[in-house]
């Protein structure tokens, strides 16, 4: 089916980690992109996170790490999300982390990992191509 | 894993041959410097500016320093080679600190992890499960005798990353460990980064408020002007600032605004400029335009010099010398193809050098992917080395000096440079900048067009948009993990010295920290008392930010035990 309605992100840092460079970025790329894109801020808990999702009804929750922070937060946020049951919500991440850990953060429930060094144009098209609302 | 290039295995040649044949007559897309600069085919002497050599340029150690700040620079003495540490418990990083120190650093370095430089103690709601993933968490003057313990503090040279107002706790800190130890806090050597102004744009905002990042950035300055005159109190950090994608005029620009926002303040309290501007340092990047990068630098060496000269009046040379510390661009490295970072860090670091560094970080090849290895700590180490003995760039001074080419895109920085400030004094100046929040606006729309460069092909960067290859699977030198159980040890500790230590006494103690904030005081001395009696990171923080109106924990969920 055809949606014809704007795709939603939201996006988000989570725990103390300040650099938020590259999340701003893509906040602001993705709006370029014809996306509608909520960006949370710094210093956000899965709670803050998950509550926004509901909220604002989104599409794709898209998070930042580059603090070293992913494999502490990601299944809190993945847990929260369950509870609920927002599991027609896409889960992207993006950031600094070692290739070792992608597996496992897929594995604990992310749809897709962006590491730093990615162009716009793939995590776009991932969005577009991967998001669950709308789709039977 | 061995190698064999059996037939199967062997698949570099990616595409056609008639890329391939292409790729033969191939010119370079751009001619452009990092920053944006078109820059010509060659520069003759027609591309002079009318500069006067005596004047403008002059020998190293001779106003206005564009050559160097040394007349003999590294046949005096070589830079500083200082690799940042930080990682998990003091200890942890205590460890990691002596192996380096070991292997031929020069300097030591160490780095303070996000809780620390957000002002919270390791037991802190908020902190426990990030405690040390960036850095060294110093709760108490425990922490601080754990990372120091056995180090000659008279004679090393001690580089302290606490950025944040969390630096004058940190500056407390140091001084009452070494005072503990014997040591008069004037034989102590090193420097502490305390520029909370800029560390607003790095994450740290509410830790940052601007009119108490002036108070406890300058208190620390002023504190060390007096007692300790090997000390260095700040680096204002240029090199984050670049980290948000800003040009190489930018970095300079904004870095001097906030430079004045610490002398204005320090001249307000009465401070002779002769009197301290001799310790003022930088922390400076190099990014991958080798050329543009030794311009930026010998440009704001002059500018510095007739900045100090002109507009404060200072008469000791010190004063006008520009002393900087680098730090190899961290946003130049990328994860894809990692080993290739090695090869960037080389380039810049060899800028660097060529601009006439005082002390130099090279960033390890793992950033992208983790904390530094041990392996890729020693390599980036090695990479000094062989900067520093094998490569002979350090025999003659500012080696690019009277080149064209040089000459001229210095005059370009510096008149770049000089453009922007104009502008932000029309704003009204750099406070004000930060207060309406132009200064944010500007690192957000250059962050975009940098991304935008990449998505384009405008600018290109190996294994990003040109000669990408399949993702790795792993991390050549292997992952450095931060050990959660010293992490879970640390907090532990934490809660134990809150719940055993003398509670009457440290209450005094904070009483007199909340009357000398309270009376605008120097609070240096207070919190030195503060942190004998036990007094923690966030509790002498939260007692001075209550004092100015604000929470006493920068994420507004405890509250002062003190009342």
């Amino acid at each position: 089916m055809v949606r014809n309605k704007k795709i939603k992100v939201l996006l988000s840092k989570v725990g103390l980690d300040g650099h938020d460079r590259g999340v701003k970025v893509i906040a602001s790329l993705l709006k370029e992109a014809g996306m509608e894109v909520i960006y949370l801020g710094m210093y956000q808990t899965e709670q803050n996170i998950v509550k926004a999702a509901i909220d604002e009804d989104v599409d794709v929750i898209g998070v930042s790490y580059l603090s070293g922070e992913h494999l502490v937060f990601t299944p809190k946020i993945v847990e929260e999300m369950k509870k609920n049951d927002l599991d027609d919500v896409l889960l992207i991440a993006g950031g600094t982390f070692p290739p070792e850990d992608i597996p496992a953060m897929e594995k604990m429930g992310i749809d897709k990992v962006f590491r730093a060094g990615s162009l716009t144009e793939p995590i776009a098209d991932y969005i577009k191509n991967n998001i669950k609302k709308g789709k039977e | 894993m061995d190698q064999v290039n059996q037939k199967k295995q062997v698949e570099t040649l990616e595409g056609s041959w008639e890329d391939y044949i292409k790729a033969y007559y191939e010119k370079p897309a751009s001619f452009k410097s990092w920053s944006g600069y078109d820059l010509k085919e060659i520069y003759t002497p027609r591309d002079r500016s009318a500069e006067e050599y005596e004047k403008d340029i002059a020998d190293a150690g001779t106003y206005p320093f564009t050559r160097g700040i040394h007349a003999n620079m590294f046949r005096g003495r070589l830079w500083t080679k200082r690799e940042v540490v930080g990682i998990g418990s003091p200890a942890d990083t205590h460890e990691r600190l002596e192996y380096l120190a070991h292997q031929g650093g020069s300097g030591l370095n160490t780095i303070a992890d996000v809780t620390y430089e957000m002002g919270l103690d390791a037991d802190h709601p908020r902190a426990v499960d990030e405690v040390g993933l960036t850095g060294v968490n110093i709760t108490s003057i425990r922490d601080m005798e754990t990372l120091t313990r056995d180090i000659p503090l008279d004679k090393v040279s001690w580089s302290v990353i606490t950025a944040s107002t969390a630096a004058s706790v940190s500056m407390a800190q140091y001084v009452a460990v070494a005072k503990d130890r014997g040591y008069d806090p004037a034989v102590l050597r090193g420097s502490i980064q305390n520029d909370p102004i800029h560390f607003r744009y790095c994450g740290f905002r509410p830790a940052c408020p601007l009119d108490l990042s002036i108070k406890l950035g300058s208190d620390v300055m002023e504190f060390c002007t007096k007692k300790m005159p090997k000390w260095y109190y700040t680096t204002v950090n240029m090199y984050d600032l670049r980290e948000q994608g800003i040009t190489a005029p930018q970095e300079v620009a904004f870095g001097f605004g906030i430079a004045m926002c610490y002398i204005d303040e320090l001249i307000r309290r009465g401070l002779d400029i002769d009197e301290f501007a001799p310790r003022f340092t930088f922390y400076v990047s190099c990014h991958i335009d080798i050329f543009e990068e030794v311009a930026k630098i010998r440009a704001a060496r002059r500018m510095w010099a007739r900045l100090m000269k002109e507009k404060y009046g200072a008469r000791d040379p010190r004063s006008m010398q520009f002393r900087f510390a680098v730090h190899t661009a961290g946003c130049s490295l990328i994860p894809q193809q990692p080993l290739n970072n090695i090869v960037r860090i080389s380039y810049e670091a060899l800028a660097a050098v060529l601009g006439g560094v005082q002390s130099l970080h090279c960033c390890s090849y793992d950033e992208p992917m983790c904390l530094p290895t041990e392996k890729g700590h020693l390599q980036a180490l090695r990479t000094q080395q062989i900067l520093a003995y094998e490569t002979g760039v350090t025999n003659v001074v500012d080696p690019l000096g009277g080149s064209y080419y040089v000459e001229s895109l210095t005059d370009k920085m510096e008149e770049e440079s000089l453009k922007i400030m104009k502008q932000v004094e029309d704003i009204g100046g750099m406070e004000d900048a930060i207060r309406t929040e132009w200064l944010d606006a500007q690192f957000e729309s250059e962050a975009v067009k940098r991304q935008k460069e990449l998505d384009s092909g405008e600018k290109l960067v190996v294994g990003v948009n040109v000669f990408t290859t399949e993702q790795e699977k792993s991390t050549p030198l292997g992952v450095q993990r931060v050990s959660s159980a010293s992490a879970k040890q640390q907090v532990q500790e934490v809660r134990e010295l809150k719940r055993t230590r003398n509670m009457n006494k440290l209450k005094i103690a904070i009483a007199r920290l909340r009357d000398d904030a309270g009376e605008r005081k120097n609070v240096i001395p207070a919190m030195i008392e503060a942190t004998k009696a036990f007094g923690t990171t966030g509790e002498l923080l939260g007692t001075v930010r209550e004092v100015f109106g604000y929470p006493y924990d920068p994420m507004e969920i405890l509250e002062s035990p003190f009342q």
